[in-house]
C-alpha cells in the first residue's frame, strides 16, 4: 500500500515552546487512522502544519507532492478538514449554495456544480437539506453539510479534528458509518483525531501521541494489548479492548474482539 | 436546597413566527445534595432547564423555587442577585471566556461587580482554588498558558469564589482527555461529599455520568420521561435507545446478554466485577 502522507524531520514550538522536534509520520493510502493522546501533546498543531494553517518547512509529501510556501492550495485541495465548529466555517445561506461555494471558486460550471452538489448529497442522504438554511441545523446536520462541502472538492485525505465530539449519539454514529462507508467505498483516507477513544474502533491504526511524540502506533489489535502505556499518560482505552484483554487473561477469549454481539457469541457459543 | 419547578412552560420568540414552545407545564423536583443529571437529545431542554435555574431567561408561566426564591415571569432584579450567589453555572468549554491576564484577576473578576472588600476578595480566591486542587503558586500564572485541565479548574473556581450551594456543569467532559476526566469526577464526588454542595449535571457522556451520579432525569421534548436513580433509568435499556440516548458500555453489554443469551447479570459499576459475572455465567 503506497504512503499518502510522510512527514520527516518535523521540528515546531509556538514562541519557547517546543512541540515537535524531530517527528516522523507515515500514513498509508485508504486507511482510517485515529491519533489520541493527552490535552496539549501537539494533535491540533500537527493537522495545522500539515494543512499549512501553521508555518512550516519541514519536509510534508502528500500524495507524492512535496509540500512547498508555493503549492499550498494544492496541498489544501487534496485534504478535506472538519473542526470542531463547523458555524464558524459557513458563509452560505443555504446548504446548497453552501457546497457549491467552493466549487465556483473553481470556476466550475454551473450544471457541472448541479451535478456533483445533487451527487453528493444524494450520497450523504441530506438531498432534504440543500434549502435550508445552514445555521438552522442541529449539530449532527451542521457536520453533514461541514463534510459535504468537502467532498464536492474529492479530497484524498479527510481529517476531523474534535469533529463529532460535541453532537448526539444517534447523529454521531450516523456520521461514522457514512465515514466508514466513504474510506471502504472511495478509498478516502481517513485521519481521526478525538478525545473519545471509542470512535477508534470504527478504523485500522492508531497513534498515541503526547508530548509531540509517537508513544505508539499500530493496528488498533496491536495497539491496545499495550494498556500499560496507556494507562502511564493517563488515557483510556476501549470498552471493548480492556474487556478483551481481561478476559484473554482468563483464558476466556483468546483475541481482541471489538463487537459486542461477536464478543457475546464467543463466550456463550 | 431543593429545586421545585412548578408547570413550567417556556416559548423562545413568542408572538414571532419563529415562535417555538420547548417547555410545556414542567413539573419536576431535584433533590439537595445529591447529584442529579439531566440527559436528553439536542432541543430537548436541556439548556433551557439550567438557563432557568440560573435566572438568565424566565419561565413563560410557572415558578421555579430555589431555596426561598421564586424565579418567575417578572422575578424582581435584587431576588434574581440573590438566587446567583446561591446557583453557578460552568458553561460548556468555560475556559474560552477567560479575558484577564492572570489566574487571580480571572477568579476574583465575579466578585469585583459585587464591591467585595480586597482581603476578603482575596481569601475567597484563595479558597476557590484550593477546592479545585490548585494552591496559590497559581495566582500570579497567566490562565491561557496553563494545561486544558487546570484551565477547567480555574473555571470552576471562578464559580466557586461565590460559594454557591448548587453548582450546575454543562457538558462538562467536551474536549477533555481521560485523566483531565478523572480529575473532574473526584473534583465533583468531593463537592458534594466534602462541601455538600448540589450538583446538577447535564451531559451525554453516559459512562462519565455512570460513575458519579445519583439520580437521572431523562428529558425529551420538554418533558421529564423517565426518572430514578441510576440503577432504575439506566436499566430502562430498550426506552432509552429508543428515544436515541445511548446507555454507559456496562449495562450495554449486560443487556445484550440477557437479550440474546437469556442470562440475568447484575448490575455493575466496575468492570472488574462484570469480568466475575462473566466467569461465573459464560460456557
Amino acid at each position: 500500500m503506497d504512503d499518502i502522507l510522510v512527514i520527516k524531520d518535523l521540528t515546531f514550538k509556538y514562541k519557547d515552546n517546543p512541540i515537535f522536534e524531530n517527528f516522523n509520520l507515515t500514513i498509508k493510502k485508504g486507511t482510517w487512522t485515529t491519533i489520541i493522546g493527552p490535552n496539549g501533546s501537539g494533535k491540533s498543531t500537527l493537522i495545522k502544519i500539515i494543512v499549512g494553517l501553521l508555518k512550516s518547512d519541514s519536509y510534508i509529501l502528500v500524495d507524492n507532492v512535496l509540500k512547498s510556501n508555493n503549492n499550498i492550495k494544492q496541498i489544501q485541495k487534496m485534504i478535506g478538514v472538519i473542526f470542531e465548529h463547523p458555524d464558524s466555517t459557513f458563509v452560505a445561506e443555504t446548504v446548497m449554495d453552501e457546497m457549491a461555494f467552493a466549487l465556483e471558486n473553481l470556476e466550475m460550471g454551473k450544471l457541472e456544480i448541479q451535478k456533483k452538489v445533487k451527487e453528493v448529497a444524494g450520497y450523504l442522504n441530506i438531498i432534504s437539506l440543500l434549502e435550508k438554511n445552514p445555521y438552522q441545523l442541529s449539530g449532527g446536520q451542521k457536520q453533514l453539510v461541514a463534510l459535504a462541502s468537502i467532498l464536492v472538492l474529492e479530497p484524498k485525505i479527510l481529517i476531523l479534528d474534535e469533529a463529532i465530539n460535541r453532537i448526539d449519539y444517534l447523529e454521531r454514529e450516523n456520521i461514522l458509518k457514512i465515514l466508514y462507508k466513504l474510506n471502504k467505498e472511495k478509498g478516502i483516507t481517513i485521519i481521526n483525531i478525538t478525545h473519545d477513544i471509542e470512535e477508534s474502533l470504527y478504523g485500522d491504526d492508531v497513534i498515541l501521541l503526547d508530548k509531540g511524540k509517537i508513544v505508539l502506533k499500530g493496528n488498533k489489535e496491536l495497539v491496545f494489548q499495550e494498556e500499560k502505556v496507556f494507562n502511564a499518560i493517563g488515557i483510556d482505552i476501549p470498552f471493548m479492548a480492556e474487556l478483551s484483554l481481561k478476559l484473554m487473561y482468563y483464558n476466556l477469549v483468546d483475541e481482541m474482539i471489538f463487537d459486542m454481539d461477536e464478543m457475546v457469541n464467543k463466550l456463550w457459543i | 436546597m431543593d429545586i421545585k419547578f412548578n408547570k413550567v412552560s417556556f416559548i423562545y420568540n413568542e408572538k414571532t413566527p419563529l415562535e417555538k414552545e420547548v417547555l410545556k407545564d414542567l413539573n419536576f423536583e431535584i433533590k439537595k445534595n445529591q447529584i442529579s443529571a439531566i440527559v436528553g437529545k439536542s432541543g430537548s431542554g436541556k439548556t433551557t432547564i439550567i438557563e432557568m435555574i440560573t435566572s438568565l431567561i424566565m419561565p413563560t408561566s410557572g415558578n421555579i423555587k430555589i431555596d426561598n426564591c421564586y424565579i418567575e415571569k417578572n422575578s424582581k432584579i435584587v431576588n434574581i442577585n440573590e438566587l446567583r450567589f446561591k446557583v453557578g453555572l460552568i458553561f460548556e468549554f468555560p475556559e474560552e471566556q477567560f479575558f484577564n491576564s492572570t489566574v487571580q484577576k480571572e477568579v476574583e473578576f465575579g466578585l469585583k461587580t459585587f464591591n467585595y472588600k480586597i482581603d476578603e476578595m482575596s481569601k475567597r480566591v484563595s479558597d476557590a482554588l484550593k477546592m479545585v486542587g490548585l494552591d496559590d503558586s497559581y495566582l500570579s500564572r497567566n490562565p491561557h498558558t496553563l494545561s486544558s485541565g487546570e484551565k477547567r479548574k480555574v473555571a470552576i473556581a471562578s464559580i466557586l469564589v461565590f460559594n454557591p450551594q448548587v453548582i450546575i456543569f454543562d457538558e462538562p467532559t467536551v474536549g477533555l482527555d481521560s485523566n483531565s476526566k478523572r480529575n473532574l469526577m473526584r473534583l465533583i464526588k468531593m463537592l458534594k461529599n466534602k462541601y455538600n454542595k448540589t450538583i446538577i449535571i447535564v451531559t451525554q457522556d453516559v459512562d462519565f455520568l455512570h460513575k458519579i451520579v445519583d439520580y437521572v432525569y431523562i428529558l425529551e421534548d420538554g418533558k421529564v420521561i423517565l426518572e430514578g436513580d441510576k440503577y432504575t433509568v439506566f436499566s430502562e435499556v430498550e426506552t432509552l435507545l429508543k428515544h436515541g440516548i445511548t446507555v454507559p458500555k456496562l449495562v450495554e453489554f449486560s443487556h445484550k446478554v440477557l437479550k440474546e443469551k437469556n442470562i440475568k447479570m447484575g448490575y455493575r459499576d466496575e468492570i472488574n466485577d462484570l469480568i466475575k459475572d462473566i466467569y461465573r455465567y459464560a460456557k
